[in-house]
């Protein structure tokens, strides 16, 4: 099949914005792995490595995820001040990771090996969701109100079962649990870092086909039912692929609740097109870009005093603020 | 195209009651009849975009639901009122969208040309690069007609095209769809709320009372005093302008 023939104008300026913003992004990464690095001393070199390669990936793969998935899900819903997050995705990874320490014990294969655990709750996550969200969907008739409302309710709904859990819970599972549960930016869950990679890969490899459906879908239901897509199948397939995406996000960092916002808006903005290929790489460069160079202020200018989530909330807070002024003033 | 039975219940009542009717192919087909009557509940369920609760569509020899939805889009377009887009597409971007059927998202050469040729029949080449949510509703309709045409399928359904527009560009959409007829060889069925549009610019007229067809024929056969005054309960005159019957009503 012969590709598409020639690049527009707005396409090529679009491809330039990429590779500054690639260029910028690993300018960060550098930043952040040599800051204050003893090069002259092998051992100490050797082991700053062994701390920050790790994060490093971690850092990657989260921005990758996030971006990624909250790119996909404004689609969907045709809403770009919308995250995944605002569903309740997290509460239930967080729920899911705890039942299943909670129903299987310590002393179990999956108390003790993270990357079982973390096997596990993918499986359960993906189909919670496929059950929870693809019907909360297709009952709402897609109608944002709706289905934000009731990912509110939703959100406070698992995390009140997951606290619940955890009081009753034996102490020493609570233990176990307790080091995998409390990930955030200072206390990455690496020791999962091959799997979610894994897992990633394949998810990018399958979105690679979905892309020009995904395009389709921002014309709205009616539209992609007229050119040919299968609708209701097509949006369950993306919305698996989202939650498989905040899954990992969540396995490894933790909530961070208005990270997906910002750097999704931020590529919308810069690249102002609907092709999703340009739109997620944007979202995700944005999302590395602000998380590697957030952590190298965190732990070399800050000293570790504020979180690196902090800033991304109070940054995030305002952005939102102006984002819903703007859809106001139009 | 030939509808059998065809019936949709909302909460057990029925919306579209029994209906059954055959689409004569090459022709423009309006259908009127006053709000609620079930018009555009009839189109929908013709595009698949409604389910239906019972009764048969047969589409080229074939029932409509047992069709694949990707060979479905190649011969039959919809066009329903609500049409926002909430991204920045250029007119250009939105016409090469009706190609995906065909493409599945990477146009060839050939696309290209379908969908330059579809601009122009449009008059729409000196807007090609502008975003869709800056030009004005007429225009906007416009596009989205262009995008049809790429479509490039042999019936059409457009769902209140004049809706939202003032009188010259309903005129001049109205005009669009005698030329997709009349140039293009397809067959558009549409739902129209100004009677006279349909009089002046249909061939077949099926007018619908509560959810059932009141009445199916020819212009002629349809727009007379007392089918009029029975289908909307106001009273009409009918007059003849230019061959058409045109009615009044107050």
């Amino acid at each position: 099949m012969k590709q598409q023939t020639v690049l527009t104008k707005a396409q090529r300026a679009n491809q330039r914005r990429l590779v500054i913003l690639t260029l910028l992004m690993l300018l960060a990464a550098a930043a952040y792995l040599t800051v204050d690095v003893n090069f002259q001393n092998e051992k100490l070199f050797a082991y700053a490595m062994r701390l920050r390669i790790p994060k490093l990936a971690v850092m990657l793969i989260t921005a990758l995820s996030i971006g990624g998935a909250t790119i996909v899900f404004q689609s969907i819903i045709r809403n770009t001040i919308v995250t995944p997050c605002l569903l309740g995705m997290n509460s239930l990874y967080t729920l899911i990771h705890t039942a299943v320490v909670f129903v299987l014990g310590s002393g179990s294969i999956v108390a003790s090996n993270p990357n079982a655990a973390f096997g596990v709750d993918i499986v359960l996550m993906g189909i919670a969701s496929t059950v929870i969200y693809s019907w909360l969907f297709r009952k709402t008739k897609y109608n944002v109100l709706y289905v934000l409302l009731i990912g509110t309710v939703l959100t406070s709904f698992f995390g009140s079962i997951q606290s619940t859990l955890l009081r009753v819970m034996d102490p020493n599972e609570y233990d176990a649990l307790l080091a995998s549960l409390v990930a955030s930016f200072s206390n990455v869950n690496s020791r999962i870092i091959l799997f979610s990679l894994l897992l990633l890969a394949l998810l990018l490899f399958w979105l690679r086909r979905e892309l020009a459906l995904l395009d389709v879908l921002t014309l709205g239901r009616d539209q992609a039912i007229n050119l040919g897509v299968d609708y209701d199948r097509c949006v369950g397939r993306l919305l698996l692929g989202v939650t498989l995406c905040i899954a990992i996000a969540t396995a490894m960092v933790g909530p961070i609740s208005f990270m997906g916002l910002i750097i999704a808006n931020l590529s919308r903005q810069l690249l102002k097109t609907y092709r999703h290929g340009q739109l997620i790489a944007g979202s995700a460069l944005f999302g590395m870009f602000v998380l590697i160079g957030g952590q190298t202020l965190v732990e070399h200018v800050f000293a570790y005093t504020i979180p690196v989530s902090v800033f991304i909330t109070v940054a995030g807070g305002i952005y939102f603020l102006y984002l819903l002024l703007r859809e106001r003033r139009r | 195209m030939k509808i059998h039975n065809l019936t949709k219940k909302y909460d057990g009542k029925p919306v579209v009651d029994t209906v059954s009717f055959t689409i004569p192919k090459g022709k423009v087909l309006s259908l009127i009849g006053p709000n609620g009557a079930g018009k555009s509940t009839v189109m929908g369920m013709l595009s698949r975009l409604i389910a239906k609760d019972s009764g048969l569509i047969e589409f080229e020899g074939q029932e409509l639901t047992h069709w694949k939805s990707r060979e479905l889009a190649k011969r039959l377009a919809i066009l329903t009122q609500t049409n926002n887009v909430s991204m920045k597409l250029t007119v250009e971007e939105l016409v090469a969208f009706g190609r995906f059927p065909y493409s599945g998202g990477r146009n060839t050469a050939e696309d290209q040309a379908l969908i330059a040729q579809a601009i122009a029949y449009m008059e729409l080449t000196d807007l090609k690069d502008r975003f869709i949510d800056e030009l004005s509703g007429g225009q906007r309709q416009r596009a989205y007609i262009a995008m049809v045409i790429a479509q490039d399928t042999e019936y059409v359904l457009l769902d209140e095209p004049t809706n939202n527009l003032d009188i010259y560009h309903a005129a001049r959409m109205m005009k669009i769809v005698r030329r997709l007829c009349d140039e293009l060889g397809k067959t558009v069925i549409l739902v129209l709320h100004e009677i006279n549009f349909a009089a002046f610019y249909s061939d077949y007229v099926c007018a619908f009372v509560d959810g059932r067809i009141a009445k199916f024929g020819t212009v002629k056969e349809v727009m007379t005093k007392e089918t009029l005054s029975d289908i909307y309960k106001v009273d009409f005159e009918v007059i003849e302008i230019a061959g058409k019957p045109l009615s009044i009503y107050y």
